[in-house]
């Protein structure tokens, strides 16, 4: 064997340990939104590493770029599922046993107004985006064209949600990605280790957490970041002003959560050149 | 190696086979999503392993729209059920 191969071997079973812990730990939490924390975190880095692995193990090219594609398609859409499914749960009643609850009482507007300036998506942005694609491919199968559409798609939302004069630091959104990816290896080594040994500390509370930014891309990325990190998950997330309720696996204090995410918003603000709020 | 993906594929088949547990016993509309939703994403491993085993860029596809296909259609039904109760 290669040491390609050998390399793919392994990072496919660490792929599919972390799948078969996610299944486990959805077998076993107490709780529907205990089992989100379960779903979320190693279920999506189990697909990111059996399709990186697979490219290794095959030494084929398209494939370790599907694991990139993978690793950035999770990365975007393995929050939003578990935050539509956590407050789904929440508002279906599936929540007991919270040791602190800040949403209980909290009226939600049924829908968000769009902001204004905000743009819409726009087929006339869609399909030069779509050629474009499939031109570059050289190549024009019903897998290229989905594939344009999805990158046209995941364009034309990026364009949606930043200012026209939004920036970033390069610098400080390395540093951002590097703590990020630490974060997301430390939340699943945590859910694991929950799974593995069963009936330990769990004790879950939601904590409402005041964001002192006000700019809605800073809230995106953070929202994002939290379901990302150690046995937190994002809930729900108000605007005017801007509040993230957060779900806590292992619930310490309100101040200790609170100082966690306001570290987490620092961090963001730095990447997103945005004021740092004291 | 090619031993090696087809027990990944079953070690993900198995996997799978837990959450239908989870599925069939719910006990919420909830629970259910995320076991299925969490089938499809073993699905879609266990195509990126076939598409090691048998070289064929044809599972390279079938692994993004499977997992597109878990995405949107656990966003669609989480929707509903926020809104079920709703007259």
């Amino acid at each position: 064997m290669s040491p390609a191969e050998t390399l793919g071997a392994v990072v496919i079973s660490t792929g599919v340990v972390l799948s078969l812990i996610a299944a486990w730990g959805l077998l076993s939490f107490p709780t529907a939104l205990a089992r989100m924390h379960a779903a979320g975190k190693p279920a999506s880095l189990g697909l990111v590493l059996t399709g990186f692995g697979a490219g290794l193990a095959a030494e084929s090219v398209p494939l370790t770029v599907l694991g990139a594609v993978l690793a950035f398609f999770m990365f975007l859409t393995a929050p939003i599922s578990a935050h539509m499914l956590g407050r789904a749960a929440y508002q279906a009643g599936q929540a007991p046993n919270l040791h602190h609850d800040d949403l209980a009482g909290v009226t939600l507007p049924a829908d968000v107004a769009p902001r204004p300036g905000e743009r819409s998506i726009s087929g006339w942005h869609l399909i030069p985006l779509v050629i474009i694609w499939v031109v570059l491919w050289r190549d024009a199968g019903i897998g290229v064209w989905v594939g344009g559409l999805l990158a046209g798609l995941l364009v034309e939302l990026i364009r949606r949600t930043g200012r026209p004069n939004g920036t970033f630091r390069p610098g400080a959104m390395l540093v951002f990605l590097v703590r990020y990816s630490g974060m997301i290896v430390a939340s699943n080594a945590r859910v694991a280790w929950e799974v593995i040994t069963p009936g330990s500390q769990i004790r879950e509370a939601i904590v409402a957490v005041p964001l002192r930014s006000d700019s809605l891309r800073v809230a995106l990325l953070v929202a994002n970041a939290i379901t990302h990190t150690p046995g937190t998950l994002t809930v729900e997330l108000t605007e005017d002003p801007l509040v993230v309720y957060v779900h806590l696996l292992h619930f310490k204090s309100v101040e200790s959560a609170r100082s966690d995410v306001a570290r987490l918003e620092d961090l963001v603000c730095h990447a997103l050149n945005e004021p740092v709020p004291v | 190696m090619t031993t090696f993906l087809e027990v990944v594929q079953v070690c993900l088949g198995f996997g799978a086979a837990l959450l239908l547990v989870r599925a069939w016993k719910g006990p919420d509309l909830v629970d259910r999503i995320v076991a299925l939703d969490l089938v499809l994403l073993m699905l879609a491993g266990a195509l990126a392993a076939e598409a090691a085993r048998t070289g064929s860029p044809f599972f390279v596809a079938a692994v993004i729209v499977v997992a597109l296909i878990a995405f949107a259609g656990t966003i669609l039904v989480a929707r509903f059920v926020e809104w079920r109760d709703v007259p």
